[in-house]
């Protein structure tokens, strides 16, 4: 373990060597990239014909969705002619679970709050099966431009792009989502595998500081749902206070909001925490969950599934 | 719907049922085109709505790539395929000689089933029009 330690803050190893029980098993795998994983754009090709295009990568069906598959780690795979075809999105694997939680349907208005650069967006339009009113909406000119790109790119014909403030996009929305991603900005702990760079900019300041931020987004997102609408909060960081810190700050102000459980088979999850640093969380917080990167070989998550009741009767 | 819709419509053979659920929005010469729930939403002002279909200019219209990728798998006319060799050259922006069962104008380039992109045909020449993008190999 002693070999991987000296890359980490003192203060990371001391918070999650008591957060995480495997932590070797985290150092260690944190010290290798994840398996490269793309998911078929239904929008433009089918299953097989991705097969078959990527061919020689060795393309293998991941037991827990049947569009996205394990790849061969190739360089360049960004320039083949399929991805310009748009056939195919390179995504994380476990970026593709919080679109797969919320289950858009066609036909809804559905909400991706923090969108850039719109990985999610595009697995949203896709299962939406390109009809109904997907708002893709993020805050930064720089990353709406990417965003626009892989729209574009992808092909989706149900996505109206938005550059607001995310806090303030829920109250112009009010009560009429079916549902709403808010895959928050956060210290991205979970995403060391791509980019030791996390960890330059790691500091529980900044945990505090994203915590706040995600405070007022999650608030913005629920706000912006329908009664009985459904809303996916989620994050690539492993730190309670941006993670159920977050859900439990939202149940404190909205007494119609309902944490579900959230199953997924062949995907190994974690159940949240119940406490940290002496605070105890809510009991149906336990409902969320948590992906850490050495269970399914890929980055590290946090989901919850929120319901939003009717105001009196819940 | 849009009389530059309908002629790209015509000149591609593209059913117009096709557009059936689809609206369109003309700005600043460039016409749009997303689900009709889509450019009817009004709660807040999007930057963006669906992708661009068309641009157009005083004697043409000009399809784009990315709008023919998606629907021009309707298109019944004025196409050409080519090989994957070919599909990569046009990316990067080459142009092929070729003999092909076009009209001059704008066609739609096909490779294995899928749309590239749109290119430019005046026999026998075919300049690409596909967006500049980071290289393809």
């Amino acid at each position: 373990m002693a070999q991987y330690l000296q890359d980490f803050p003192e203060e990371f190893v001391e918070r999650y060597s008591r957060l995480i029980p495997d932590f070797a098993d985290f150092l260690k795998v944190t010290g290798t990239a994840s398996r490269k994983t793309i998911r078929v754009n239904t929008l433009k090709a089918t299953k097989q014909e991705v097969v078959d295009w990527l061919g020689d990568l060795g393309p293998e069906a991941l037991p827990w969705w049947d569009l996205a598959f394990g790849i061969r780690d190739v360089e360049g795979i960004g320039k083949r002619l399929g991805h310009f075809l748009g056939l195919f999105y390179i995504q994380d694997a476990a970026s593709m679970i919080p679109p797969l939680v919320l289950d858009p349907k066609p036909e809804e208005t559905v909400l991706d709050l923090a969108a850039a650069p719109g990985s999610k967006t595009t697995q949203i339009s896709a299962m939406m099966q390109n009809t109904g009113l997907l708002i893709a909406n993020d805050s930064s000119s720089r990353r709406v431009r990417g965003l626009v790109g892989n729209v574009d790119r992808a092909g989706c014909l149900n996505v109206a792009v938005c550059r607001m403030d995310g806090n303030r996009i829920g109250r112009l929305l009010e009560n009429s989502c079916d549902r709403v991603l808010v895959d928050a900005p956060c210290t991205c702990e979970g995403t060391i595998r791509k980019s030791h760079q996390v960890l330059n900019r790691w500091s529980v300041s900044a945990i505090q500081r994203f915590s706040r931020l995600q405070n007022g987004l999650i608030v913005s997102g629920f706000r912006a749902l329908r009664p009985g609408g459904l809303m996916v909060y989620s994050t690539c960081t492993i730190a309670p206070e941006e993670n159920e810190g977050v859900v439990t700050y939202l149940l404190s102000k909205f007494p119609n909001a309902f944490v579900l459980p959230i199953e997924l088979p062949g995907f190994v999850m974690r159940p949240a925490l119940d406490t940290w640093k002496g605070e105890s969380f809510p009991e149906p917080v336990r409902h969320c969950r948590r992906i850490l990167p050495q269970d399914n070989d890929t980055e590290g998550f946090f989901l919850a599934l929120i319901r939003k009741g009717d105001a009196e009767a819940g | 719907m849009l009389k530059q819709v309908k002629e790209l419509s015509e000149r591609f053979g593209i059913d117009p049922g096709v557009f059936k659920r689809l609206g369109f929005m003309l700005r600043q010469e460039t016409v749009f085109i997303a689900d009709r729930k889509v450019m009817e939403f009004d709660q807040v002002k999007p930057i963006r709505r669906g992708i661009r279909f068309c641009r157009v200019f005083p004697h043409s219209v000009k399809p784009t790539t990315w709008a023919m990728q998606i629907l021009g798998k309707h298109a019944t006319r004025n196409c050409i395929d080519v090989t994957k060799e070919q599909a990569v050259e046009l990316i990067n922006g080459k142009q092929l000689k070729l003999n092909a069962a076009a009209e001059n104008g704008f066609v739609i380039i096909r490779c294995s089933g899928h749309v590239v992109g749109v290119g430019h045909y005046k026999s026998p020449i075919l300049k690409s029009q596909i967006p500049k993008y980071r290289p393809v190999e």
